[in-house]
């Protein structure tokens, strides 16, 4: 993560529109438009909730065996030897698989060392725990102060730690000693894991040196790509499948052991294999979200400028993978500092988790700025406004929170600690989030046919933003034909490659080649109905459905128009061009809680989220994604918590039991102010919105009890005794 | 999941005579909680006794008290009529259980028989003193959730049954039946701390035998109250409660039952926190005395320090609601 990035957003829209950008550029609100930015229904909705969608857990192929992993128990260990004598004599057994070798080394519980493939679930399982697996135990650690402490054994071949990126801009000595205040706080977020309700898995049949995999994927085509490499088997001859996933949020990007396991299996056995990893497995090793620790000191000057930063930062992405986090985030410091260590731990490694590094660098931030206003006696808001960088299209926190307060009721807001008598504490908090977006990697391929249906071929995947939904929407709108009238097709290496689904580019990566390729493929319909219609094709349009000639005369039913077709179709490809897409946006929330402060449960009460991703295509689905966003952020702040066994090192909540997730009560009202930018053309928006609830939620328990919280999560433990720190008037 | 044989007997006797089938066997009403524990090789078994048809599921009047078939499900008990006036606490515990789903397939007799829910019990990997093993691992290990009450035995696990506590402050009495018959224990002496020879259990009916039904005694005057302390709304379990049934003499307490849930290996009743009620109004003042009197002798251990606050916070405001002054 470059680290610039994160201080300094770039120009509003640094790509220079290519012809077709210009030729086909959007018709956008406040003109009036068909369906584009609209509230439109996902296609696919009724297919999901009847049931009638087939995700990868829902394939089954005629003869499918079962493959089930055998997991290391310990979180360092050596493997001494791997008997499958007993397994491959268990009934249904039809092969096994060593994944590593005798002499490796396990780095994590969980971490695969072999499977088995049976011709039932049940039998797969109960061959698992035939495997005979003897390991050597070797030194662990599974806390980040173990792995620091350099009197800790070397558990890592290349150390356990690793220093990162240092940063150092203007004089940060300088800047300490004219501060007005200097302040000292050390801010922490835990680890979590991606929950996804789809766990982990794949399908793989080989047909003769053709191998199909229905993967529940956020990426087909680098799968595809992945998978050849593992098997050593050209590209051409793999075909990988994702009609429909439950969830990735950044853990199914690439082709991991529950993809490249089953394809083997498969291909031992000559029988289709299916694997689905389960919900401990899925705890365990398909990812997480780094811890982040930050020591932090800050000056401000009397009038409430941010002038010097200085931290020392740590996380651990597990046994093997770095921590990194933006920090300071958005708010200028013009001097600062800060050096960061990557620390390794003896558990399952991180993956790309919504809005990477985000969540964390903004909690130790926006903390930070709500304890540093109250050095300067100045309204939390205030006192961010008069930090912010200057405003621009991809900087629009200043307007944003203005708007917010109105809209929230920030001037109800008391001060901070008179948040109410009885034992019931209600207070608000802020917070911002920025995100870059974008995305370039998107074909597209337009069939206009004779009979009428416009077939668009795509080859990304939903992850479950509406993709399918998105596609149709700009196809129709350019072609001017209802949304029924065409069939969007995604999820499949044999359609028009698209990137894999990470990072908030899928929209903006595929829009723009739908875009042009619909557009080019309107113009040839209307020059080879032209003769029918008057010969000028310049004179036509497409409205609701229905060619015409633009100002009356003559017009056709969609129907009747392509029928004219013949026997040849319209069909046209087109890849991504610059100009109607772009990058970087910026949101805000607010959000207020009540605190018991008997027991230290936090509840929220309702969320206001303000947040832009340029051109809206569907308002629905875009709206969709910040209510998820939101409600992850709610998980982050309250419940969720990946604890590891500190004299085992095993995870002891590796479920949803004891790994809590809000269920519906316990989500609040929540509003969605989507700011519609359609002059910067499509950018995306599925990370920005989980970055800032936490943070707010953290600041308006502090406003409500005048207890700082600097930890998270808030379960009630933590708020007790930050509750008993305050009412003693020590720093928790 | 080890496989396992299936019997469903339609009478009681035909059950309990089934338990005896040879090696492991194990009654099956809602499953809640038996399923999981085979499906995670907590446990096995080699024959499950299908008990739904053979256990009553009828709640019915007896001797001014009710008379609760073990078969009645949570949601059953909820609904209740009977139950939501004469044991609102009762009601209270079991609608507040889990979920929907869970409250529409799990029992009475489950509920009360129930595993615990320690982390470390349920998982294979760690075999502790309940599972033949030698160590609890909560003591040097993560214990934010076990016991701060009654953890001087060998296993620290907190009681996981809500019903097991409102049964104990209301009197009941449990209907056990066994190859010789059937027995009656009163609810609080069904219930065990753990020591070596019984930490494989958390009460007193035998493998042989089936708890058949809950009896609960006429109510007369009781003002009851009942309050959990839950960080989340549904399918979470509390983090600490309290059963609290009085009697009155005009203004004052005259008699008192205070129970604690989630903070022992059983049910916990407090006798100071009684003694600190009797002959007292049931004020707010009256309600913090009971509730500081209810935590004297609690024993955290390494995080879980926070429960007296909250165990403090459940008896007051069970105290209030039964003084009829909803916190």
């Amino acid at each position: 993560m470059a680290e610039e990035t994160m201080q300094q957003p770039p120009a509003a829209n640094p790509n220079e529109p290519s012809a077709n950008a210009k030729k086909y550029a959007w018709t956008v609100p406040p003109a009036k438009t068909a369906i584009l930015s609209h509230r439109v229904e996902r296609v696919d909705g009724p297919a999901k909730v009847s049931g009638a969608a087939r995700y990868t857990y829902d394939i089954n192929r005629p003869g499918m065996l079962w493959a089930r992993a055998i997991r290391s128990p310990h979180p360092h260990a050596k493997i001494v030897e791997i008997d499958f004598s007993a397994a491959k004599q268990a009934p249904g057994v039809r092969g096994v698989l060593a994944w590593k070798d005798p002499g490796a080394e396990v780095m994590y519980q969980g971490d695969v060392v072999a499977a088995v493939a049976a011709d039932s679930e049940d039998h797969a399982r109960d061959a698992a725990r035939l495997v005979k697996i003897t390991y050597e135990t070797l030194p662990f650690s599974v806390r980040e102060a173990s792995s620091k402490d350099p009197a800790t054994p070397k558990i890592f071949a290349t150390g356990n730690t690793r220093p990162g990126q240092a940063t150092d801009v203007g004089d940060v000595a300088a800047a300490f000693k004219s501060a007005a205040h200097v302040y000292e706080a050390t801010y922490d977020t835990q680890v979590i894991t991606h929950v996804c309700l789809e766990t982990h898995g794949a399908v793989c049949e080989w047909t003769g040196d053709k191998l199909t995999a229905w993967v529940t994927t956020q990426g087909v085509h680098g799968v595809r790509q992945q998978l050849a490499a593992a098997l050593k088997i050209p590209e051409a001859n793999v075909r990988v499948i994702c009609e429909y996933m439950g969830g990735g949020f950044g853990s199914k990007i690439a082709a991991d052991a529950s993809v490249v396991i089953p394809a083997r299996l498969a291909l031992v056995t000559g029988a289709p294999v299916k694997m689905m990893f389960d919900r401990k497995e899925e705890h365990l090793d398909t990812g997480n979200r780094p811890s982040a620790f930050s020591k932090v000191r800050a000056g401000v000057s009397a009038d409430g400028k941010c002038v010097a930063f200085e931290a020392e930062t740590w996380g651990t992405g597990g046994a093997g993978q770095g921590a990194q986090f933006p920090l300071p985030y958005i708010y200028q410091f013009a001097n600062r500092k800060r050096a960061h260590l990557d620390v390794y731990i003896n558990a399952g490694n991180q993956r790309p988790m919504r809005a990477p590094g985000h969540p964390q660098g903004c909690f130790a931030t926006e903390v930070l700025m709500d304890e540093l206003a109250d050095l300067v006696k100045m309204d939390p808001l205030e006192f961010r406004l008069k930090n912010l960088p200057p405003t621009a299209p991809d900087a629009m926190w200043g307007e944003y929170f203005k708007i917010g307060a109105k809209k929230f009721g920030w001037d109800k807001r008391r001060a901070t600690g008179e948040g109410g008598k009885g034992h019931l504490r209600t207070g608000m908090g802020v917070s911002a989030c920025q995100w870059g977006g974008g995305g370039r990697a998107g074909n597209a391929h337009v069939d206009i046919l004779p009979d009428g249906s416009v077939v668009v071929k795509v080859g990304t995947q939903d992850i479950g933003t509406g993709a399918r939904t998105v596609v149709g929407i700009v196809a129709a709108d350019t072609l001017g034909v209802p949304l029924s009238t065409v069939k969007a097709q995604i999820g499949d290496t044999d359609l028009p490659f698209a990137g894999a689904s990470g990072g908030s580019t899928t929209t903006a990566g595929i829009s723009p080649a739908i875009r042009i390729a619909a557009g080019r493929a309107k113009e040839a319909l209307l020059a080879r109905l032209a003769p029918s219609l008057g010969g000028d094709a310049s004179k036509l349009e497409i409205v609701n459905g229905r060619v015409q000639v633009k100002g009356g005369g003559k017009s056709l039913t969609w129907k009747a128009a392509c029928k004219l077709l013949g026997q040849e179709p319209i069909s046209i490809d087109n890849a991504w061009e610059p100009g109607l897409s772009s990058v970087n946006t910026s949101g805000v929330q607010f959000a207020e809680v009540t605190v018991d402060t008997e027991t230290g449960i936090v509840k929220v009460d309702r969320v206001l989220a303000i947040q832009d991703c340029g051109l809206v295509i569907d308002t629905l689905t875009a709206e969709s994604q910040v209510y998820g966003g939101v409600i992850s952020s709610i998980n982050f702040a309250l419940f969720e918590d990946r604890l590891l066994d500190r004299r085992t090192g095993q995870m002891v909540n590796p479920n949803m039991e004891h790994y809590l997730l809000a269920s519906i009560a316990d989500v609040p009202k929540v509003e969605v102010m989507l700011m519609n930018m359609p002059e910067r053309g499509v950018i995306g928006i599925g990370e920005p919105p989980t970055v800032p609830t936490a943070s707010a939620i953290a600041n308006a328990v502090r406003n409500a009890t005048g207890a700082t919280l600097r930890s998270l999560p808030l379960h009630p433990h933590r708020v007790l005794a930050a509750l008993e720190a305050h009412k003693a008037g020590r720093k928790a | 999941m080890k496989a396992f044989a299936y019997v469903s007997p339609t009478t009681a006797k035909d059950a309990i005579a089934a338990l005896k089938a040879g090696g492991i066997v194990r009654p099956l009403a809602g499953g809640q909680d038996l399923l999981a524990r085979l499906k995670d090789y907590v446990e096995t078994a080699d024959t499950l006794v299908n008990v739904k048809q053979a256990l009553d599921a009828t709640v019915t009047p007896a001797g001014g008290g009710l008379k609760i078939g073990a078969a009645v499900t949570l949601d059953a008990l909820s609904t209740n009529p009977h139950v939501i006036r004469m044991y609102p606490a009762l009601a209270e515990a079991a609608a507040k259980v889990g979920s929907p789903q869970i409250r529409h397939q799990g029992t009475v007799g489950g509920n009360l028989n129930q595993r615990p829910r320690c982390w470390y019990f349920r998982q294979e990997e760690f075999v502790c003193f309940k599972k033949g093993g030698n160590r609890c691992f909560s003591v040097d290990g993560e214990n934010q959730h076990h016991a701060i009450f009654g953890n001087d035995g060998p296993s620290k696990i907190v009681h996981s049954s809500s019903l097991a506590v409102p049964a104990v402050a209301y009197g009941a009495r449990f209907v056990v039946a066994g190859p010789n018959g059937e027995r009656e224990i009163p609810a609080a002496e069904y219930f065990t701390l753990p020591t070596m020879q019984n930490v494989k259990k958390e009460n007193v009916l035998g493998d042989d035998e089936l708890l058949t039904h809950v009896i609960l005694p006429a109510p007369g005057h009781i003002r009851s109250g009942h309050y959990e302390v839950r960080f989340k709304e549904s399918r979470d379990w509390p983090m600490a409660f309290a059963t609290v049934v009085v009697t009155m003499n005009g203004a004052n307490v005259a008699s008192a039952r205070v129970v604690l849930g989630a903070v022992a290996p059983t049910p916990w009743r407090s006798e100071a926190a009684e003694r600190a009620l009797v002959g007292k109004p049931l004020t707010q003042a009256t309600a913090e005395a009971a509730a500081a009197a209810a935590v004297e002798g609690a024993k955290p251990m390494s995080q879980n320090a926070y429960k007296i606050q909250i165990t403090k916070t459940a008896v007051v405001r069970a105290i209030l609601e039964a003084a009829g002054k909803r916190a």
